[in-house]
């Protein structure tokens, strides 16, 4: 069978001991760059990308793949110890896993953002694997009204993540959707809040954002706290895994957040950010009791990093079977690709098979090394808690200007981070959550862009967003959710 | 009493954000219509809504009372302050002397006296610094002040 | 005497500059060399850059790095290679920020005449005309026809509001005398996906992007901007002349090498003939054929001459859009 052949010469292309080796480096840079705050995969891909040109294309683009999704895996130590994403895809594990850390549990949570990375890196893989070819026609299937509707669902779904005030927290989303507007509009290019500096042409830029909020706000707040606040203690093997209960209650959330995630992956211009997102809010909708979240329930770490590997993975649908990456990393994957040439496109599963299933397979090894490399190095992360903080944040503050300045090179997105990390400070003195004003930020473009596009190819009716039935079911969702939200709001106010 | 300065700033700061971003949107951008929307459009539609949840958060504020949190200065003037300079020197004077010179301004609102710690975390820091983002990932970036 | 050894001293002082002059740019280059680029690692500009510093680096016996300042579309790599001293610090950059972006985004804040000295051309590209293989006309005669019929009723997707993929179109549909809907996109990917989908009827796209959907045979090519036609697209009929388009239709992509002004006139010279050397090479030119680019070189007035010629052409389409959007 066609199937068959290409496993088999796969298993060839990704047992070769020269892939295995760059997948196994790629994986351990991308693991301990997603630890360190500020440096994300794309930078680090960005930086990699001249120094795999002298190997040959499986064993680079194997490589560059593990950096990718070797990071999804790391990206949540940090999150969970110090409250500082280490990338901006596990901003949203901040907000259960972080409470975790503090009331001893940080072991567990490690645990179960491995665990739960792993399954979703596995199941993206089978997704990858079994429907690469009839998910690359759902992906030209969106169009720009589909897009606006699904992601103002996301945005009327997710804005109930932050626990606290609901109009402080409505009033980060949409500050965040305001600072997405800065830059060159798509639409009409005119350059929106740039005040003269071509620097912000492009926008603000994610990493610095991110690591502004989190981590500069973060390391101001705790330079005094921290070292008073004393450290959890120290614990064995043992006292991390978890209890025979919390095994199972990871599975559900981890495979809801799979599919979350391998919704948003495979379709283009979404990202991984996004999906651990929204895979937080669908788990805070299903729990039966949403009132844990923020408070340091388990299911708000597995969801979103079950959603963020998977998204990883099953970003490659459309980037290898139609040529469309989905996002920035995405891109330079593709341009990794070109450069060594692999001409991804609808052609790339019949003409280069072993290519393919090669990645595949080597893909599956990586995770599987992953899960083997991080169960152990939990302890390890853990007893970097009892590492006196004014030793650490130092450290921390110069891989955020290193990582944010690698991105592009830029000095004045270093600069920016001062500025971001004022106002985080100040936000976080006001208890304004910044993972809404981060969510916002993501989804604003992307509503923007698409509903104007919509609006445009539609020759101005309206009427396109009920006329095509992706965006018409996403539509039909939003009026219920908005109806369900009131009508327990209502049954609670005359119950109460 | 105590009112809720907080969240009267807070949504003073939310408010006064809102209406500077719809105004200048109403002011430089051209707004379109509903059918073929313009740049100005969104930026004035967030901005009135911004301004309305900050007034909504911060009228209520002062009838309430809160818990003030203190502003620690020191930190932020120290932490910014690195950040800042990294930024200005890295590409004038290199790599290891922005990097220690930001570590060392970093590390002055410590709780922790003295100095030879100072020193120690500068010196590892900094050579941590290299050997990931100069010699692992090959960053371009001067290691050392540049004469061009 | 005196009046002697002043003179003397005054030749003497000359001829000791024009020799440290000389010696300059014989000594060049005394340090590493920069290549800025104004796109990110593993773009199609950033891969073009890379293959030319390789062999450079080689000629000029001194490592080239190449720098990705990206943004702006290409600007803020520019705008580095305009601002750059030392006489170590060059760029590559596509045509774009040298022809429009000045006057698209004037807060770049460099103008190409005085801050940019040309080295040489290093390669073009044409734009073909994709549609969908199976909705779309057969042939350019039906397309123009179809876009007859109405303002809006042919729209097309492009890579963003002035990019080239935009101001081509605009040029198409001025010659053609027709008008069609504009719908920005900001990848190639974006646009073919649009044309795939339905959502827009066609767009000017580089071959490279088109290349893997014509071969699915789900895109099909109604022609090419070149004025001949072009390697990269040898199947598409050439625009030019043809469904009563003028024969003199043309327009193109292009990647430079550049300098900042004042540069040693003898070290644009030597870099001129090390990069025109390189893209005789064989080897180079079938690289940068299967990047999408064609090989082609020149002296330093002919890139010149192309810069002042592109911001001419594009500017009066600039001026059509701009007096349309009134």
């Amino acid at each position: 069978m066609f199937a068959m052949d290409g496993i088999a010469a796969g298993l060839g292309v990704a047992l070769t001991p020269s892939v295995l080796l760059y997948s196994l480096l790629g994986v351990c840079l991308g693991n301990f760059i997603g630890v360190l705050p500020g440096i994300g995969a794309m930078a680090a891909i960005a930086l990699l990308l001249p120094i795999t040109y002298h190997i040959g294309p499986e064993a680079a683009i194997a490589m560059l793949a593990g950096v990718y999704y070797g990071a999804q895996y790391g990206g949540a130590v940090a999150s969970i110890l110090l409250r500082l994403p280490g990338t901006p895809q596990s901003a949203v594990t901040v907000l259960d896993g972080y409470p975790m850390a503090r009331k001893g549990r940080a072991g567990l949570a490690l645990f179960a953002s491995m665990i739960s990375s792993f399954i979703g890196g596995m199941l993206g893989i089978a997704v990858l694997a079994l429907l690469a070819p009839v998910l690359a026609g759902w992906a030209t299937a969106f169009g720009a009204a589909d897009y606006a509707a699904m992601m103002v669902l996301g945005l009327v779904a997710a804005s109930t993540i932050g626990a606290g005030a609901p109009l402080k927290a409505l009033a980060m989303v949409v500050l965040g959707l305001i600072l997405g507007t800065v830059g060159t509009d798509v639409n009409s290019g005119a350059q929106r809040f740039i005040f003269g500096t071509p620097q912000l042409m492009d926008g603000i830029n994610l990493v610095a954002l991110a690591m502004g909020l989190f981590g500069v706000a973060e390391v101001i707040g705790n330079i005094r706290a921290a070292d008073r606040q004393g450290t959890p203690e120290p614990m064995g093997f043992r006292q991390m895994l978890p209890r025979p209960g919390e095994m199972r209650t990871l599975i559900a959330p981890s495979l809801r957040g799979t599919a979350v995630g391998s919704f948003f992956g495979v379709l283009p211009g979404t990202g991984s950010t996004l999906s651990s997102f929204m895979a937080y809010a669908v788990e805070r909708r299903v729990s039966r009791t949403p009132e844990r979240f923020g408070e340091g329930a388990v299911e708000g770490v597995a969801g979103p990093e079950a959603a963020n590997n998977a998204a990883a993975i099953t970003a490659f649908v459309p980037t290898l079977t139609l040529g469309i990456p989905g996002d920035p990393i995405m891109a330079l994957m593709l341009g990794a690709m070109v450069i060594h040439g692999i001409q991804p496109g609808p052609m790339m599963l019949e003409a280069q098979p072993a290519m393919f299933w090669g990645l595949v397979i080597s893909f599956g090894i990586g995770n599987l090394i992953l899960l083997i490399l991080n169960v152990p190095l939990i302890s390890i992360w853990v007893s970097m808690l009892r590492i006196p903080f004014h030793w650490l944040y130092p450290a921390i503050i110069v891989f955020v200007c290193l990582g944010v300045y690698s991105v592009r090179g830029s000095s004045f997105d270093v600069l920016a981070v001062a500025v971001i990390g004022a106002a985080g400070y100040a936000l976080a003195l006001a208890r304004f959550s910044p993972a809404l004003l981060l969510l916002g930020f993501v989804l604003g473009p992307l509503i923007e862009t698409n509903l104007r596009r919509a609006m445009l190819v539609g020759r101005g009716d309206p009427m396109i967003f009920l006329e095509r039935p992706i965006s018409a079911i996403f539509v039909a969702a939003t009026v219920a959710l908005l109806g369900w939200t009131a009508w327990s709001a209502w049954k609670a106010r005359r119950r109460g | 009493m105590r009112r809720d300065w907080h969240d009267f700033w807070g949504g003073t700061a939310m408010a006064a954000i809102g209406l500077g971003v719809a105004g200048w949107a109403a002011a430089q951008y051209d707004l379109g219509t509903l059918r073929r929307m313009g740049p100005g459009f969104f930026p004035l539609g967030l901005g009135l809504v911004l301004a309305l949840i900050g007034a909504g958060i911060a009228v209520p504020a002062l009838a309430r009372t809160g818990t003030p949190q203190p502003i620690a200065w020191r930190e932020s003037g120290a932490i910014l302050g690195a950040i800042v300079v990294f930024g200005l020197g890295l590409e004038r004077f290199g790599l290891i002397p922005t990097t220690a010179a930001a570590v060392l301004i970093a590390t002055l609102p410590a709780p922790r006296s003295g100095l030879v710690w100072r020193i120690g975390v500068t010196l590892a820091v900094t050579a941590i610094a290299w050997a990931i983002f100069s010699a692992g990932l090959r960053m371009t970036v001067p290691l050392w002040p540049v004469g061009r | 005497m005196t009046r002697m050894t002043r003179r003397t001293l005054l030749a003497a002082t000359a001829a000791l500059a024009l020799a440290s002059g000389a010696a300059a740019a014989q000594d060049w280059p005394s340090q590493p060399v920069h290549l800025v680029v104004g796109f990110p690692a593993g773009s199609s500009p950033d891969t073009l850059a890379r293959l030319i510093a390789e062999p450079l680096a080689e000629r000029l016996g001194q490592p080239v790095i190449v720098e990705n300042k990206p943004g702006a579309g290409g600007g803020i790599g520019v705008q580095t290679v305009a601002a750059a001293t030392g006489g170590h610090t060059f760029g590559t950059t596509i045509n774009g920020p040298l022809t429009t972006s000045p006057r698209l985004s004037p807060e770049l804040g460099y103008n190409v005449a005085e801050d940019i000295a040309p080295v040489s051309l290093i390669a073009t590209s044409p734009l073909v005309l994709g549609v969908n293989a199976e909705t779309g006309p057969a042939d350019l005669e039906a397309f123009i026809a179809a876009a007859a019929a109405g303002p809006e009723a042919i729209a097309y997707g492009s890579v963003g509001q002035g990019s080239g993929a935009h101001l081509t179109a605009e040029l198409f549909a001025d010659a053609a005398g027709v008008e069609m809907l504009h719908v920005p996109y900001t990848a190639y990917a974006e646009v073919t996906t649009a044309i795939v989908g339905g959502e827009v009827d066609a767009g000017f796209m580089a071959p490279s992007a088109a290349q893997p959907l014509v071969e699915a045979g789900t895109m099909r090519i109604l022609g090419t901007t070149s004025p001949e036609p072009s390697p990269l697209a040898p199947d598409a009929p050439v625009l030019a002349g043809a469904a009563g388009l003028p024969a003199d239709f043309s327009a193109e992509l292009w990647n430079a090498f550049i300098a900042p002004a004042g540069t040693d006139p003898a070290v644009i010279e030597r870099l001129n003939t090390e990069v025109n050397a390189i893209l005789a090479d064989p080897a180079v030119a079938e690289r940068l054929l299967g990047m999408g680019w064609k090989a082609e070189g020149g002296t330093p007035e002919e890139l010149a001459a192309r810069i002042e010629a592109d911001t001419a052409l594009w500017g009066a389409v600039i001026d059509r859009i701009d007096a349309k959007a009134e």
